[in-house]
Parts: structure tokens; C-alpha cells; sequence
């Protein structure tokens, strides 16, 4: 879901960029909330989804696609920080792997850092009044992975009446394309593993979880 | 250190360890939809994008490509590689997190 550079021109990457100004403020303005128990723990999830995010997993017309881990956070310490730390890992992958790219950094935070994060966990937030929190969390995981690399695909199928010589699909092609590898394998893979890291922390540190819960939205 | 955030460091050590699964499993598969090499794709669809070949090389300083050491392709290097790569994006990860946490920590 990383889009390289030169996939978006120069327009849809500069309103990206003043899209995400806001968002990337709040999100480090929310730091300030976090329980001084939360800081090491959102480190360690952050560098979880850095890692979960280099298993390319096979999608069935011989494309890859993988999870982010963004549920995950959104859940546990709240969507704003989720923000924050996707955006750092996006950052660290553009500059030091070069996966995605630096002039869609902010096209990329937008789908990964703040789509996924915040329709999954609200996707969460709905569904868990009828069932559990296990599994509401399973599902926001896949809603909030699918939702952002359609939205990604609409991004790259855009850009050809946008601004012609970049990519050049329209979103006729891409969004089916891009929905379908998320829908497939990562979307169930996102579940699962969201599924089951929640139901550790819920078993293990339920009180942490509650955390979670009240400190999310807060600021 | 909490109990929670030593289990995740585990995690984290075993995931690092496994990494190369994310490149074995789709060794013979192609890229992700919309990560396709420029020249190739301008091959693909008989086009010329020429905004893409001029913004595609914005960024050409990247440590380690791909999450590999230029030129190590055989699946044992490559897989060594990529443990490497996940080493140093983790460390990456936790400075560029902590010097984070530091700045707007200050700022309280």
C-alpha cells in the first residue's frame, strides 16, 4: 500500500501534504496524554508494525500485499497515537528502504496513518455494544486495512485525470486491484493478528486495556 | 519495565528473526499493486510517463533498498539482508520514537 514515488504528481502530493498538517499536529499535541506506562509500550508497537509490515504475503494474482498494525494501536493507546507512530515508521521506510516515497509521504500517512487507524478503530468502537472485544477488534482490523488501500487506490486511479504522465491507471483498475489483495490476504491476516494481540492484552493486562479504552479520544 | 511491553520486545525479536518468511513466501511473486519499477511499467503500458521517470528518482539515498544489501539476490543473502534491514529499522524505529517522546515531553 506504500505508494512509490512518482505514482502521484505534484498537485495531489502538495494537497496531501496541507492535509496532513493538521492531523500530524494533533497527533503529536496527543502524546502529551499519554500515561507515562503507555510510552515504552507504544515504542514497542510502533516498532511491531514496522515488522509486521515487511511480510509480504502472497495474494492470489501474483501480487503481495501486507498488515500495518494500525488496529492495534488504535485500540490499545487510542488512534491519535496510531497516527504518530505509523507516520514514523512510513518516514523510516521512505528514507532508509526506500518503500513508498518521500513526496507521497503524506498521500501514504493519510491512507495508513489516519484512515486505517480511525475506521478501524471506530469500526471497533461500534460493534463491540453486540460482540466481543476480541472480535470487534478482528473486524475493525479488516474494515480499517481494506477502507485504506481503497482509498489508496483511489489515489493512484485519480491521478490520470488529475495530472497525466504519473500513474497511469485509472481507478477502474486500481481500486478493484487494490481492494481485492486487502480483502484476500491481508485484510483476514490483519484480523487475526489483531484478534489474538487483543485477546493477550485483554487477558493478561485487562486494566491497561481500560487505559486504552478511556485515554483513546481524549485532548 | 512493564510485563506487557517485555512480552512485545520478545515479539519483536522473534518477528526480526523470522523476517525472511515475508520475502520466501513470495519469492516468485511480483510487486505490490502500484510498486512496479518505472521502466517497467512505462514497458507495460506503451506509455511514456515522463512525470513519473523525473519524481521516481526524488529520493535516491536510501540505506539499504528493499530492505536489502545492493546485490546480495540469492535467497540466503537476500534473507540475511533483510534480518539486517529489520535490525536497523527497529533501532531506527525506537530513535526516531524516543527523540520524539523526548521533544514533546519538554515542551509539557
Amino acid at each position: 500500500m506504500h505508494i512509490p514515488d512518482g505514482y502521484l504528481g505534484p498537485y495531489t502530493c502538495i494537497f496531501f501534504y496541507i492535509l496532513m498538517i493538521p492531523f500530524w499536529y494533533k497527533g503529536v499535541r496527543w502524546l502529551k496524554n499519554l500515561h507515562p506506562k503507555q510510552v515504552p509500550l507504544l515504542g514497542v508497537l510502533t516498532a511491531f508494525s514496522f515488522l509486521v509490515m515487511m511480510y509480504n504475503l502472497p495474494v492470489p494474482d501474483g501480487t503481495t500485499a501486507h498488515i500495518v498494525g494500525g488496529t492495534i494501536i488504535a485500540i490499545l493507546i487510542g488512534p491519535w497515537a496510531a497516527t504518530v507512530s505509523i507516520s514514523i515508521v512510513l518516514l523510516i521506510q521512505a528514507l532508509f528502504f526506500g518503500d513508498g516515497g518521500i513526496t507521497t509521504y503524506a498521500a501514504n500517512s493519510f491512507n495508513m496513518a489516519v484512515v486505517l487507524p480511525f475506521v478501524g478503530y471506530y469500526t471497533y468502537r461500534v460493534l463491540r455494544k453486540k460482540l466481543s472485544d476480541v472480535a470487534a477488534a478482528g473486524i475493525g482490523a479488516y474494515v480499517g486495512l481494506v477502507t485504506a488501500a481503497v482509498v489508496a487506490g483511489f489515489e493512484f486511479g485519480l491521478q490520470p485525470y488529475i495530472q497525466p504522465g504519473y500513474c497511469p491507471y485509472t481507478f477502474w483498475v486500481s481500486v478493484p486491484a487494490m481492494a481485492f489483495a486487502h480483502l484476500v490476504t491481508a485484510g483476514p491476516a490483519a484480523a487475526v493478528v489483531t484478534a489474538t494481540v487483543l485477546w493477550y492484552v485483554r487477558k493478561s493486562r485487562p486494566e491497561l486495556f481500560d487505559m486504552g479504552e478511556a485515554e483513546a479520544v481524549r485532548g | 519495565m512493564d510485563r506487557l511491553t517485555k512480552t512485545f520486545l520478545a515479539v519483536i525479536g522473534v518477528l526480526i528473526i523470522l523476517s525472511p518468511i515475508g520475502i520466501l513466501l513470495v519469492w516468485n511473486y511480483g510487486d505490490a499493486w502500484g510498486e512496479w519499477d518505472p521502466s517497467d511499467l512505462a514497458g507495460q503500458v506503451h506509455e511514456k510517463l515522463t512525470g513519473m521517470e523525473k519524481l521516481s528518482s526524488a529520493w535516491t539515498h536510501a540505506l539499504l533498498p528493499d530492505y536489502n544489501i545492493p546485490g546480495w539476490e540469492d535467497k540466503f543473502h537476500a534473507s540475511i539482508g533483510y534480518i539486517i534491514s529489520a535490525v536497523v529499522g527497529v533501532a531506527l524505529v525506537f530513535g526516531a520514537y524516543y527523540v520524539l517522546i523526548k521533544v514533546v515531553g519538554a515542551s509539557r
